[in-house]
């Protein structure tokens, strides 16, 4: 079988332009190495037969974009019109959408092709992608571990090459904690950057759909397709600008901002030496580098909990049985039907974050918890901000630890939360963030930094990471978890 | 029974006239096919999310300002949630913390005597779809979900259940003329709900308050009132008390039946809805939603009795707001407004009736009706005359000149001719003048018809009846 999807988006345009594969070709091979990574357990839904015909239809085309006849995996709570989305979840286990997401028009616009919906946490909620009503992914570094989460499958897809982008989604990390775990390149954009409509509500007010790509250049190209002003997203922007466009420019002078709290004692010793090993890089190239305070950064777990458990217990009020998705049979009444449908179709973490939900919002508890967490955010983001007047932009490791076996964590809820207090605080400051691999820890496993922009100040976070990723020159291919149990 | 201190709220549910839903682009209406009128936003489904629909702003600024409100320049939306069939996304999209307008009245007559009732606030909300009920299954029609309502809230300042029924008529009235709603309460677009308590004294503090749900009409809720007034009235004398509760009123029964008692009180969880940024109001934006209101009908009626048309005619010709709209094209001129009402509301209201059509769907154009009304203030044109011509007039581009050529109307009008058409009606009927000179009235009438019958109603009526009585005094 060929190996043209382990070859860059670039060199990929270069041979359809030139007639020499076309895109069936493209997803004959992606079907091919989907099949060979089977165990995986990326996929929840395949889309071949479509995916077929629309490559077809595409081969007599103009190539108009550098993603064009690409395969994408989309994260499983992005609605895709006549393609089954579940989130993951038993609720939505045969739920069949009539509608595309926005961004889902975006990437079919730009001529990719959909393969298939990756896996996830159920409703994005977990860390690791074993929340899965379809079972969980297994990390294509070593199948024994995680690959993060929520956004696992989609990372899981990227790291093993079986699609060169995926799309996921980021509340409290889900696209930069399993990017970090799976060595691959994801990048939360601004809040507002990318429309939400069509993306499955988990928290309103941090979601975001975001890019997961092999290197940080195609990161950039897929933010060009899907960003922009929605009409049917209040909060997204307007923002027409190319984001690939300070790639491969001079860093020198950079001002760059370390928290305190990004290299607190929780954070595993080898993912600090490698971070530090960047700093080094920096500095030798004229940038420099302070450690600085943010306010409350080290209570943004406590506070995401408040916020994305209070809005994710109304967001998923919805599911009661009546309109779409699983219905209990035969409920003796309306009550029943409610409490059965939702007994039934909903897993425990999700179950659980909604009741924590519901007693966070009720009576006065909504003033002295809700309220308050968001009145902290505001001080919170406006400490952010007041970095980003002095500093270019905020780096720290993405995670506390590289990936860990499956099976861990499961059970303890508090501590599954304890993963992303490094990604949090960048979703509370509705910050843009990336991971980017710096390094292998001793067993050859992905350990990755992030890199936090300013508000819509992607193009820095791209200037910068492409530079780390070129210096560094990391052979991100996964070698085969099998040679490492 | 003892007289108690009635202590009364209403809140209103309204829908406003827009083209679309609040949050969706679906159409708003009303009679269509069950669920004709959705999409995915309104089915609540998974990944959507609302916009807003700005006429609705505006529409409710409208409210706000003939409500008398003030009206609140930043403002958010909420979350109320709660698990029912009707509400899509199990929670409803409401103003709960900012209501749009604040400390408004109505003003009322009552007995001569004017009355302000306050208005706590008006917020804006999404309504819910509607169910119905067949035998084991219900059924729901999602075409109102979605449907923009404001909420006007009363502060209990309501005494009587006939300030109650006088406050929505007057609210109704208002929020129809202004092109805010239908305010149809049989078909829903207006719905009440009515608080009731009564305490002893006045220093009492406040009853408990039962609440009477969704009154299907005006002057049921005065009934309903005044029922639950008198069912509260016997249980306190009775020494019974009675818990806080929702009833409903049914008119077969006239009386209020129980629904649930209120337990404590509904957590709704309310928390600001993030899918709706803050909506901030500018000057501007208020400013030209006030000027699109039409003009509003105290103002009318005032204009127009002061053009010498009667308080009766006054409130009939705003009880048709096209025909009150239409003469107000004449408000700065010296149009005869006592003739112009009367000929809009007679003999143009017939035709219009009987052809089912609007006066801006006839040929009367306003120098037409201006030209009309004056031929008849000086008697050029007879009723009679205008009877024969009216249907030419309402649907034929000629002027009223070319029309009464057309038809050959010419008017006795020499008074020479009519003289004698006088005297011979006098010498014909002897007995009417003796009858006339012994003054009766009737036999004056009988006379001046026998000269219209004469002159086949092409005579001056007021120049025949100045020659008659001059005849008859002789």
């Amino acid at each position: 079988m060929s190996k043209y999807l382990d070859l860059d988006l670039v060199e990929i345009n270069k041979l359809l332009k030139k007639k020499e594969i076309t895109p069936t070709d493209l997803v004959l091979e992606c079907f091919d190495r989907i099949e060979k990574n089977k165990d995986l357990n990326c996929f929840i839904t395949l889309n071949k037969e479509e995916a077929l015909k629309r490559a077809k239809e595409l081969e007599d085309k103009e190539i108009t974009s550098l993603t064009y006849g690409i395969p994408i995996a989309i994260k499983d709570n992005i609605v895709t019109k006549d393609l089954r989305t579940t989130a993951a979840s038993k609720m939505l286990e045969n739920f069949i959408p009539i509608y595309d997401a926005d961004v889902i028009k975006k990437i079919n616009d730009s001529g990719m092709i959909i393969v298939g919906k990756a896996n996830m946490d159920e409703f994005a909620m977990g860390s690791s992608t074993q929340t899965s009503y379809f079972g969980h992914t297994k990390n294509p570094w070593n199948k024994k571990l995680v690959p993060g989460g929520s956004s696992g499958g989609s990372a899981a897809v990227v790291s093993a090459r079986i699609t060169p982008i995926a799309l996921g989604s980021d509340t409290g990390g889900s696209i930069r904690q399993p990017s970090s775990f799976c060595g691959i390149v994801g990048l939360k954009p601004t809040y507002g950057r990318v429309s939400r409509y069509g993306l499955i509500a988990f928290a309103s007010s941090l979601d975001q759909i975001g890019p997961m790509t092999r290197n940080v250049y195609e990161n950039a190209v897929v933010l060009n397709t899907i960003c922009g002003k929605s009409k049917n997203d209040l909060t997204s922007f307007d923002t027409s600008e190319d984001f690939t466009r300070l790639i491969g420019e001079d860093i020198s002078g950079m001002k760059i901002a370390i928290p305190n709290f990004y290299v607190n004692d929780a954070i595993d010793m080898e993912i600090k030496n490698k971070l530090n090993d960047v700093v080094q890089i920096l500095k030798s190239k004229n940038c420099t580098v302070d450690y600085v305070d943010i306010d409350y950064i080290d209570k943004a777990v406590p506070l995401y909990q408040i916020i994305a458990m209070g809005e994710a217990s109304s967001n998923l009020a919805r599911f009661d049985g009546i309109r779409y998705g699983y219905s209990y049979e035969n409920p003796k009444n309306i009550d029943d039907l409610y409490l059965k449908t939702r007994r039934f179709g909903f897993g425990n973490e999700v179950k659980r974050r909604i009741m924590i939900g519901s007693y966070l919002l009720s009576g006065e508890n909504a003033t002295t918890y809700y309220n308050k967490a968001m009145a902290i955010r505001n001080k919170m983001r406006n400490s952010f901000l007041n970095v980003f007047k002095k500093y270019d932009l905020i780096i720290g490791p993405t995670a506390t630890t590289k990936a860990y076996p499956l099976g861990c964590d499961l059970d303890d809820a508090v501590k599954a939360f304890m993963d992303d207090i490094l990604t949090i605080p960048v979703n509370m400051a509705g910050l843009p963030g990336m991971n980017l691999p710096i390094g292998f820890s001793i067993d050859h496993l992905p350990i990755g930094m992030q890199i936090i922009g300013a508000p819509f100040d992607e193009a820095k976070i791209y200037k910068l990471g492409s530079f780390i990723e070129k210096e560094l020159n990391l052979d991100l291919t996964p070698s085969g978890g099998d040679n490492n149990d | 029974m003892t007289k108690y201190i009635e202590t009364i709220g209403i809140e209103v549910h309204v829908e406003l006239k827009t083209n679309t839903k609040i949050f969706s682009s679906s159409k708003n209406g009303y009679g269509q096919m069950a669920n004709s009128l959705t999409n995915v936003i309104d089915l609540g489904y998974p990944g959507t999310l609302p916009t807003i629909n700005m006429e609705v702003i505006n529409t409710a600024i409208k409210a706000a300002h003939v409500l008398n409100c003030k009206i609140r320049k930043t403002q958010h939306f909420d979350r109320k949630n709660y698990f029912y069939p009707d509400n899509p996304k199990n929670y409803q999209i409401t103003e709960a913390r900012t209501p749009i307008g604040y400390d408004g009245y109505v003003e009322i007559e009552i007995d001569g005597e004017k009355k302000k009732i306050e208005i706590e606030e008006i917020h804006i909300e999404e309504d819910t779809c509607k169910s119905a009920h067949r035998g084991k299954v219900s059924l729901l029609d999602f075409n109102r979900a979605g449907v923009p309502l404001i909420e006007i809230v009363t502060k209990p300042c309501i005494s009587t259940s006939l300030e109650a029924k006088l406050y929505l008529e007057k609210l109704r009235e208002l929020l129809f003329y202004s092109d805010i709603s239908d305010c149809k309460m049989e078909e829903g677009s207006m719905r009440a709900d009515a608080n009731v308590s009564i305490r002893k004294n006045i220093t009492d503090p406040f009853g408990v308050k039962c609440e009477i749900k969704n009154i299907g009409s005006i002057s049921n809720v005065k009934l309903a009132i005044e029922c639950e007034i008198k069912r509260q009235s016997n249980l306190l004398d009775k020494g019974e008390s009675f818990k806080e509760q929702t009833r409903r009123f049914d008119d077969k029964l006239g009386d209020t039946v129980l629904m649930r008692v209120k337990e404590t009180g509904n957590d709704y969880r309310y928390f600001p809805e993030p899918d709706i940024p803050y909506i901030v109001l500018t000057d501007e934006v208020i400013n030209s939603a006030i000027k699109s209101l039409p003009m509003l009908p105290d103002e009318r009626r005032e204009i127009y009795i002061s053009k010498g048309v009667s308080l009766v005619n006054a409130n009939k010709l705003i009880a048709n707001r096209d025909l009150s709209d239409y003469l107000n094209n004449f408000i700065d001129t010296d149009l005869n407004f006592k003739e112009a009402t009367n000929l809009l509301l007679g003999d143009i209201s017939a035709y219009l009736n009987r052809e089912e059509k609007n006066i801006n769907d006839t040929k009367l154009t306003i120098e037409k009706f201006s030209d009309l009304v004056n031929k008849i203030s000086d008697n050029t044109l007879t009723s009679k005359n205008l009877k024969d011509i009216l249907d030419k007039i309402l649907e034929e581009d000629k002027t009223i000149d070319e029309i009464i050529k057309e038809c050959g109307i010419s008017n006795i009008t020499d008074s020479n001719m009519l003289n004698d058409i006088v005297l011979k009606i006098i010498s014909e009927n002897p007995d009417s003048v003796t009858d006339y000179k012994n003054g009766k009235d009737r036999a004056l009438k009988y006379l001046m018809g026998q000269i219209m019958k004469e002159t086949k109603g092409s005579a001056n009526p007021k120049l025949v009846s100045d020659i008659l009585i001059q005849e008859l005094n002789k």
